[in-house]
C-alpha cells in the first residue's frame, strides 16, 4: 500500500449512536462504494483526532480513509 | 504532612517532535528527528532564531536561539520549518488532557511542561515508578511523541530531575538522591541560575551545584543578594510551593515583539502594528487565565535607539482593545517621530483573571468586548489564527497577529514554580 493522504470527497453516515460509516467516496472523478470496513480506530497523534477506517473492495483491495475532526475533512490515506 | 510526590513532565524537543510527528501524520515518509532539521523563523522577513532543533541537528553544532543564517554555516543541509503555534497549541493541551487524567493537581508550567502532583493516587494508579513509566508510553504511542518524566518530593527537584539524560526516559531525584546525582553537575545546570549568576560563582571558586550547597550563605547574600538564598536553597532540594491546578501559569509577564521588514514612519502603520501585536499577547493572556496591570511599549529605531515607556492600570484587563489603547497611548508619547525597525508590547502584573474588578472608568463597550474576545478565542483554536482578521489589516501588508512562539512568548524557563 503507498501513502497518498489525498483529501476525498464522501459520503457517509453518521448515526445517532456516534458511529461513522463511509458509505461513497469519490477518486480521480470515479466513484468508488466502501464495500466493508474490516478495521476501525482512532488516532491523535499531535493531538490532531482522526477516525480511521481499514477498508476492502473486490475482496482483494486494501484501503486505508481517515476522517479529519477538527478539519472536517475525509482523506484517501493509503491504497 | 504527608511526603508529596511530584511529578514534571517535559516534552523532548517539542516544537520539533510536535511538527515530526504531525507530518507523519499527513503522510510525509521522512521523519524531521532523524535528519538535521529546525523549527525557525523566516530569514527573508529579517525573523529568524532557531526555536528547537533535531538531534542531528543539535551533532552539527546547531543551537536554540542562534541566528537560522549561522546554523546553516554550520549545516547546510539544515531542513528548516517555520512555527506553528497552532499545532503547538493542540499538541499541548492533548498532552494535558492525558496528565489531568492522573491527578486533579496538574499545573501546566509552559507550553510543553507541567507539573503533576500524584501524592495520594498510588492508591489508584499504583507506585510513582510505575506509572510515570506507563504515562510515558502511553504519550508515545498515543500523541507520537516522547516525554521526559522527573520525579521527586517538590517542583524543583523534579524539574530538576526530568531534565537528566533524554529522550523517553523517567529520572527520580529524592532528597537522598541530591549527593549523587545533582551535586556534581556544574552550577548552570541548577534552575534559576543564568550565565551571569554562573560567570559570578566561578569567580568564587564554586563550580558545580555541590559547591552552592556547602557555601557559606552569608557570602552567597552578599554577592548575590537575596537570589544568592535561593539558590543556597535550591541547590540543597529546598522548595515547597504547591502545584497550582489549571492553565494558570505564575509568570512575570508576557510580551510580544517583532521586528519589521521595513522601517515605520508614520502613525498608521505604528498603530496596526501595536495593534497586531496587541491581539496576540491579549490572546496569550486570556489563554493562560491571566490579566495585567502593567503595560508596557518598547521602541528601536532604526540608528539603534532603543526607548521604552510604561504604564500601570487603575484595573487589571485582557481585552485586546484595552490594551491596544493603552499601547497606542504610550507609544504616542514616547516616539520622536524618527524611523522605527522594532517594536514590543508587553504586559506584567499579571493577576488570574478570576476576579476581574469592574471600574466606572471601563470603556462603556468592556462587558461586550470581553464576549467578542471570548467567541474570537475560541474560532481561532478551532480554525486557525487566522480565521478571524480585523478589516484594518486587509491590504496592508502587515499580520494581523504578530509574533510567534519566541522563548520570550512562552518561557522556556520562567523564573517563579
Ligand atoms: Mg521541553
Amino acid at each position: 500500500m503507498k501513502v497518498l493522504n489525498k483529501p476525498v470527497d464522501m459520503i457517509a453516515v453518521f448515526y445517532s449512536s456516534g458511529r461513522v460509516e463511509p458509505v461513497r467516496f469519490r477518486y480521480d472523478d470515479t466513484p468508488v462504494k466502501v464495500d466493508r470496513v474490516l478495521k476501525r480506530y482512532s488516532e491523535k497523534l499531535a493531538g490532531n483526532r482522526r477516525l480511521c477506517f481499514v477498508c476492502i473492495n473486490d475482496g482483494s483491495k486494501v484501503y486505508e480513509l481517515k476522517y479529519e475532526v477538527d478539519t472536517q475533512v475525509w482523506y484517501l490515506f493509503k491504497m | 504532612m504527608q511526603d508529596r510526590i511530584i511529578m514534571h513532565i517535559d516534552v523532548n524537543s517539542a516544537f520539533l517532535s510536535w511538527q515530526a510527528v504531525y507530518n507523519l501524520q499527513r503522510g510525509h515518509s521522512l521523519d524531521l528527528r532523524e535528519i538535521p532539521s529546525a523549527v525557525g523563523g523566516n530569514q527573508a522577513t529579517r525573523h529568524g532564531i532557531i526555536l528547537a532543533r533535531s538531534i542531528p541537528a543539535k551533532n552539527h553544532g546547531v543551537k536554540t536561539g542562534e541566528p537560522v543564517w549561522e546554523a546553516k554555516t554550520k549545516c547546510p543541509g539544515l531542513v528548516l520549518v517555520p512555527p506553528d503555534r497552532h499545532l503547538y497549541m493542540k499538541c499541548s493541551s492533548a498532552l494535558m488532557d492525558i496528565l489531568r487524567e492522573y491527578s486533579p493537581r496538574v499545573q501546566q508550567y509552559s507550553i510543553d511542561e507541567a507539573f503533576l502532583d500524584y501524592t495520594g493516587m498510588e492508591k489508584r494508579f499504583g507506585p510513582p515508578l510505575v506509572l510515570a513509566g506507563r504515562l510515558k508510553d502511553r504519550v508515545r504511542e498515543e500523541l507520537g511523541f516522547t516525554v521526559n518524566i522527573g520525579i521527586s518530593c517538590n517542583k524543583l527537584l523534579a524539574k530538576m530531575a526530568s531534565d537528566f539524560k533524554k529522550p523517553d526516559r523517567v529520572h527520580t531525584l529524592f532528597p537522598g538522591e541530591i549527593k549523587d546525582k545533582m551535586w556534581p553537575l556544574p552550577v548552570e545546570n541548577l534552575f534559576m541560575v543564568g550565565k551571569r549568576t554562573a560567570k559570578k560563582l566561578r569567580s568564587m571558586g564554586i563550580l558545580t551545584i555541590g559547591d552552592i550547597a556547602s557555601a557559606d550563605p552569608d557570602l552567597l547574600k552578599y554577592k548575590l543578594k537575596s537570589h544568592g538564598l535561593l539558590i543556597y536553597d535550591y541547590a540543597r532540594g529546598i522548595e515547597n510551593s504547591a502545584v497550582f491546578p489549571g492553565y494558570y501559569m505564575p509568570m512575570k509577564g508576557m510580551g510580544n515583539s517583532s521586528t519589521i521588514p521595513f522601517d515605520v514612519e508614520n502613525t498608521r502603520t505604528a498603530r496596526l502594528i501595536l495593534l497586531s501585536l496587541s491581539e496576540t499577547v491579549a490572546m496569550r493572556l486570556r489563554y493562560s487565565r491571566s490579566c495585567c496591570s502593567v503595560i508596557a511599549v518598547s521602541i528601536k529605531y532604526s540608528d539603534f535607539r532603543h526607548c521604552s515607556h510604561q504604564q500601570k492600570l487603575l484595573t487589571p484587563v485582557n481585552c485586546t482593545m484595552d490594551i491596544y489603547r493603552t499601547a497606542a497611548r504610550l507609544f504616542d508619547e514616547a516616539w520622536d517621530g524618527s524611523p522605527v525597525r522594532h517594536m514590543g508590547v508587553r504586559a506584567s502584573g499579571l493577576d488570574r483573571d478570576n476576579h476581574i474588578q469592574c471600574s466606572v472608568f471601563d470603556h462603556p463597550r468592556y462587558a461586550g468586548n470581553l464576549q467578542l474576545d471570548k467567541a474570537i478565542d475560541r474560532i481561532r483554536n478551532a480554525y486557525g489564527i487566522k480565521s478571524v482578521v480585523r478589516a484594518c489589516f486587509i491590504n496592508s501588508g502587515i499580520c494581523a497577529s504578530l509574533g510567534g512562539m519566541g522563548s520570550e512568548n512562552w518561557p522556556v524557563m520562567s523564573s517563579t514554580l
